[in-house]
């Protein structure tokens, strides 16, 4: 669903990906692993359409997406949940839900995807009336999934969903993705977590400075000598 | 004295509706372009003359003349915002504001070439009634009620609808409302045909209590932007908390002393608050 052929990218004359090429199929759930810096985020932002390409081609659905503006690669059905989930705080709950179904073929089935979104996670309905702003760490994570699920996608990318977050937080997190992993969408997540992350995915990436070192099955990947060395500690 | 004060505390706050209807305009293209608006003021001075041309050389009716005002005074603000303000997003702060000054000059010439320099205006004078020892004035009370209906409906705008909606996210964070979907250049023109509307509402306000001169801008600017930075920049309920405070303290103070020690006043307050509180009343936010 979700292919992207030698792209690189990066802020001005300095490229921080080079030649990165990856696929996502329909229905699973891909993860890239890679330490500060390697240009994990600089990818998403890439596909999202924040941060256009130097060069590459990125398809989704057979459809050439690289160069769309944010606005227009968010209707065509990929969504992006930034690092930190960066939620409106001066918005109520139920606001950034509605923001989240802003584009126009979400706007149309607004009223069942806040009822998805409040069934799967129920909390949220609780605290629809609250400022955002006022959600603990873990709950804003929940609230930027949901906003994300919102702009009806097929294709979720996670940025670092666990980041800065207490151990017992990043648990329920990770609960949050395997939710969503259940409805059958898509996923492609960045984590620095690798040995729970790799628990949810099929396949998954190493990057670093930049470029693509190992790609692999989740079984394949675990077994690798270098990702046991410096990201399972084992 | 204490009549006085009451006299003082009633007109303050009506005076302090039609100063929150003066900034919010100006509040609002900050908040959501990032942009300071220099010549606002003289946008409301353009359409204070439109009213006058509608109304008296014209002869139309005033609330047709004033409803005319306020389009021209939309028209005006995109055009503004396309020559203008657009090719300059993403220019330096001194570029915008240099250029926005420019327009300024531009307005107040052109006006100056066109009508003169006369004072010109709709005489109407209105009566005063009293409510008890408090006497008020008709001429306040329609731009405090036109002035607060504006900003109820302001609100409903920002609070029931998705473009609303999408302004709101864009003030918070500008990226994260474009992964949502938003255009924020359809956004930004929606945004100062709004700013250009409410220049109007103004204008239509004023029109029929002051005359008008082509060099009243720059006092219409000044104050909107002394409330706006006073509240808080973008921050609209700031604004308007902003905008009755100074109306008070400058109609108490005036009634107490003078009008002229009033006005001192009111900016002394103003630069020793700033001193201590420089991102204003509600401001927190500090944009990176």
């Amino acid at each position: 669903m979700l292919q992207v052929e030698g792209v690189s990218a990066g802020y001005g004359k300095f490229n921080i990906l080079s030649h990165i090429s990856i696929k996502v199929d329909d229905g699973t759930t891909v993860i890239m692993v890679g330490s500060n810096g390697a240009g994990k985020s600089t990818l998403l932002k890439a596909i999202s359409g924040v941060v256009p390409p130097a060069s590459g081609t990125i398809h989704f659905n057979g459809q050439r997406i690289d160069g769309c503006p944010p606005h227009r690669i968010v209707e065509l059905g990929i969504a992006l949940v930034p690092e930190g989930g960066r939620i409106f705080s001066e918005l109520t709950v139920y606001e950034n839900l509605k923001m989240g179904s802003y584009p126009s073929s979400a706007r149309r089935e607004f009223a069942g995807s806040l009822q998805q979104v409040f069934q799967l996670f129920p909390l949220l309905k609780d605290r629809k009336k609250q400022m955002a702003g006022s959600l603990s760490g873990g709950e804003r994570q929940m609230l930027a999934i949901a906003r994300a699920l919102m702009t009806k996608p097929q294709l979720i990318m996670l940025d670092e969903p666990s980041s800065g977050l207490a151990p017992k937080i990043v648990a329920k997190v990770f609960e949050f993705v395997a939710t969503i992993k259940a409805q059958g969408y898509s996923i492609l997540m960045v984590e620095q977590n690798v040995l729970k992350a790799v628990g949810l995915a099929e396949y998954a990436y190493l990057l670093e400075t930049g470029t693509l070192v190992y790609e692999g099955e989740k079984q394949e990947f675990l077994k690798n000598p270098k990702i046991r060395a410096s990201y399972l500690g084992l | 004295m204490s009549n006085l004060i009451l006299n003082g505390l009633a007109n303050g706050i009506l005076y302090g509706g039609g100063l929150a209807l003066l900034a919010v305009g100006m509040n609002l293209i900050f908040g959501v372009l990032n942009v300071i608006h220099l010549a606002y003021g003289q946008c409301v001075m353009v359409a204070l003359y439109a009213v006058y041309v509608f109304a008296v050389l014209l002869h139309l009716p005033l609330l047709v003349s004033c409803v005319i005002a306020v389009g021209i005074s939309a028209l005006l603000a995109l055009l503004i915002h396309v020559a203008v303000v657009n090719p300059l997003l993403k220019a330096p702060l001194i570029n915008q504001l240099l250029a926005l000054a420019g327009v300024m000059i531009v307005l107040e010439n052109i006006i100056l070439a066109v009508f003169g320099s006369d004072y010109l205006g709709i005489q109407i004078s209105f009566p005063v009634f009293a409510i008890g020892d408090v006497y008020i004035k008709i001429s306040s009370l329609i731009p405090f009620g036109v002035g607060i209906a504006t900003l109820a409906l302001l609100w409903l705008f920002l609070n029931r609808t998705y473009t609303g909606l999408a302004i709101r996210a864009i003030v918070q964070d500008r990226d994260m409302a474009e992964l949502m979907g938003v255009q924020t250049g359809r956004v930004y023109w929606v945004t100062f045909a709004i700013g250009g509307i409410l220049a109007g509402v103004v204008a239509a306000c004023f029109a029929p209590i002051y005359t008008v001169h082509p060099h009243f801008g720059a006092g219409f600017t000044l104050t909107a932007f002394v409330i706006v930075v006073l509240g808080g920049l973008g921050n609209l309920l700031g604004g308007s908390i902003a905008a009755f405070l100074i109306g008070v303290i400058s109609q108490v103070t005036g009634v107490v002393f003078t009008s002229e020690i009033g006005e001192i006043l009111v900016y002394a307050i103003f630069i020793i608050f700033i001193l201590f509180r420089p991102q204003g009343l509600l401001g927190a936010r500090v944009r990176t």
